[in-house]
């Protein structure tokens, strides 16, 4: 599965994307989860970034929602284009 | 109809131009533009950095005006959003619509502006003279 990162939180883990492999589908909650224990860059991004959006195949989605090898999962801080 | 995001700078003068000529029989063209603001909480801005997620704002912008247009029949629009680096007094965003009155451009115009500060997937750093700032709602 691919991984997006953008913004701040791209900055502070220091690269904009991941490919994991999925055996199951994982709630995204528990993928972050296994991100946060890869080092404490991952740790400390998920951490100081606020309020933090998922999106999964470009629709927004909550932390909750499950997700499967085959997707591309966004995560990010709130937008503010315009 | 038209969605672009660009690096390059545009002409607004040129963009409005083009706009109106091709919807000669509309009432109305209304625009609006988003330029890059030289001070913020009294701090001085250098430049700021767009980043956007290309594929979800395509996406997502042309979700949110097929939605839009249920609600608000408008003949054209076009939508042009930077990303890069950019200066203070440059342009970010332009945003053009045409109709046969005023009230449906006004409609369009506002709610366009409005998601796009919510759900269309760009952020922006303001780069001060010694240090940055990503910028949060």
């Amino acid at each position: 599965m691919k991984i997006l990162y953008f913004a701040k939180l791209k900055q502070l883990i220091g690269k904009s994307e991941d490919h994991i492999k999925l055996n199951k589908s994982l709630k995204i909650s528990e993928i972050i989860h296994e991100l946060t224990k890869k080092n404490k860059k991952y740790a400390t991004a998920f951490n100081q970034t606020n309020n933090l959006q998922y999106a999964v195949n470009c629709e927004y989605v909550n932390k909750n929602s499950l997700v499967k090898n085959e997707d591309e999962l966004a995560i990010f801080p709130p937008v503010n284009g315009g | 109809m038209n969605i672009i995001f660009q690096k390059e700078n545009f002409s607004v003068k040129k963009e409005i131009d083009s706009f109106s000529n091709s919807n000669r029989n509309s009432g109305s063209i209304m625009s609006f533009l988003g330029k890059v603001r030289p001070l913020n909480e009294n701090r001085e801005i250098k430049s700021i950095d767009i980043e956007f997620y290309e594929k979800m704002a395509f996406y997502q912008t042309k979700k949110i005006v097929f939605n839009l247009l249920k609600e608000c029949s408008i003949n054209d629009y076009t939508i042009i959003h930077r990303y890069g680096n950019l200066v203070p007094g440059e342009n970010i965003v332009l945003v053009l619509v045409a109709s046969k009155h005023r009230r449906e451009s006004f409609i369009f115009l506002e709610s366009i502006i409005d998601w796009l500060k919510k759900k269309i997937t760009f952020w922006k750093k303001e780069n001060y003279l010694t240090s940055s700032k990503w910028i949060e709602q």
